[in-house]
């Protein structure tokens, strides 16, 4: 893999069922640092599958996957957790630790590495003011509105300045106004910061405001589209 | 909390073991060393010729003669106490290495009574037995009602351990997505459970001790009255906490793997 490459792929085959179910077959494609790509595809066309196995949570089944150097398909968990810490990703479920407050959330990179509790505070306060959520630092997450709580996930997702963000249908629930401000942020993030960008969505936001790659998942196979 | 019930009532039960242990033990020592057999013999014997005949013996003590003689001469007016004494055959209390059943001790009657010196040997072994066998017979229920407890205090921390995961699976989880290792994902439950662990081990130390320095004088137990420290030692906080940390960690580490994200 090219030290510019963040994940690079080739035949790549992702299945279930003890790989008799495939849902990705022989996929080729490569992801450069500092890019912001959307995969798309219908629903059931492997989009979360893909996702999944980005960060370790489903092993090729044959081919080879490479993230942040890491080979996906005899990573150790010690390397898993390394890789992991490393990196941010948004759901669209959110998946917030509901009995822990917004801030406390928002650090949970930073607790799980290992950082002082000042820290911690300041880079707290630092992103619920990036994603205009301050007011809401001691709030807990079910006291928050859909877009308020995926702007969390976003700012969890960017705690620790990651090499590389998943976001896993991160508007899917949320309005066009909640979904414009999680884009904004998202770019921000690409733009300003330096991280890789994947998103998996089944529509591209009709504004966005920097350069992206766009790739489709089709018949189980992985395209660029031009 | 609801881990410090079914914890403190395996302690107890651990503890209840120790004590009967320790008590029956004693009562046993007790047992050995006030039980002898009473041979009567012809001729003098000494200890050698005793333990040839059944090395279960331990020892052979003469029983003074004179006294007895003095005794009977006394209550017979003209016959002097060297006539009895002449007349009186020897006494021997003899002490067994082990405490023995009443099959054993009959042996050793029989072995003695081949002797063509022995005259006449008395076991006592029916009262002896009759008391150890019901001695034998609480200890047994006891333990059924020990095993019983655990058995039940075991059900109830699986049911706590069902509750952790449902409560801290999720959090878990997510913890593991964001590259947390099993210590820090687990640790809120290690916290919570070692609190348990000390506090149901400190509350069961407290209900021995309690019964050490209050109960035990008033109890009417002799062996207990002479030996209080059977009933709690100090070696046994050792234990109650080590056996108490060992169940949670073994159950906080269980939550933890079965919460484990499934790696497909």
């Amino acid at each position: 893999m090219s030290t510019n490459n963040v994940i690079a792929t080739s035949r790549l085959t992702l299945a279930y069922d003890d790989g008799k179910k495939e849902i990705i077959k022989n996929a080729s494609f490569r992801v450069g640092r500092g890019e912001f790509v959307f995969i798309t595809g219908p629903s059931g066309s492997g989009k979360s599958t893909l996702l999944k196995s980005l960060y370790g949570a489903l092993v090729p089944k044959s081919g080879s996957l490479v993230v942040g150097g890491f080979d996906m398909g005899n990573i150790s968990h010690g390397r898993l957790q390394t890789l992991r810490s490393n990196m941010g990703i948004i759901f669209q479920d959110y998946k917030l630790i509901n009995e822990w407050t917004v801030e406390k959330n928002v650090v949970l990179p930073l607790i799980i590495a290992g950082y002082s509790i000042d820290i911690q505070k300041t880079q707290a306060q630092k992103l619920l003011r990036h994603v205009k959520l301050s007011e809401h630092a001691e709030r807990f997450p079910l006291e928050l509105s859909g877009g308020e709580q995926q702007r969390v996930g976003v700012a969890r997702a960017l705690s620790r300045n990651p090499f590389l963000i998943l976001a896993d249908e991160p508007t899917g629930n949320l309005d066009e106004y909640s979904s414009n401000v999680i884009w904004d942020l998202m770019e921000n993030a690409c733009a300003q910061l330096g991280s890789t960008i994947v998103v998996v969505t089944h529509r591209i936001p009709t504004i966005f405001n920097i350069p992206y790659r766009h790739l489709i998942i089709e018949n189980k196979g992985i395209y660029e589209v031009n | 909390m609801m881990f410090i019930l079914p914890l403190m009532s395996i302690l107890l039960g651990i503890e209840f073991f120790l004590v009967f242990d320790r008590v029956t033990t004693n009562y046993e020592e007790k047992l050995k060393a006030n039980y002898s057999i009473l041979v009567v013999t012809k001729k003098q014997m000494d200890e050698a010729k005793f333990k040839k005949i059944d090395s279960r013996i331990a020892d052979a003590k003469r029983i003074e003669r004179k006294k007895i003689a003095k005794d009977i001469a006394q209550g017979l007016g003209n016959t002097t106490g060297r006539d009895i004494l002449n007349a009186l055959p020897y006494f021997y209390s003899l002490h067994l290495n082990n405490y023995l059943d009443s099959e054993d001790t009959a042996e050793i009657e029989k072995k003695l009574l081949k002797d063509p010196w022995v005259k006449r040997v008395e076991t006592f072994g029916e009262s002896h037995s009759s008391k150890y066998n019901l001695f034998i017979f609480i200890k047994m229920l006891f333990w059924s009602f020990v095993a019983l407890m655990s058995i039940v205090s075991l059900f109830l921390i699986v049911k706590q351990m069902e509750v952790w995961q449902m409560a801290h699976k999720e959090r878990m989880r997510i913890m593991e997505i964001f590259g947390a290792p099993m210590l820090l994902r687990s640790a809120v439950l290690f916290r919570m459970g070692i609190v348990d662990a000390i506090v149901s081990a400190l509350m069961t130390t407290i209900v021995f001790l309690s019964l050490k320095f209050y109960w035990a004088d008033r109890s009417g137990i002799e062996l207990l009255k002479e030996r209080r420290d059977l009933l709690f030692e100090s070696s046994d906080l050792l234990i109650l906490i080590s056996i108490s940390l060992s169940i949670v960690i073994v159950a906080v580490m269980s939550v933890a793997i079965k919460s484990r994200e499934v790696k497909e």
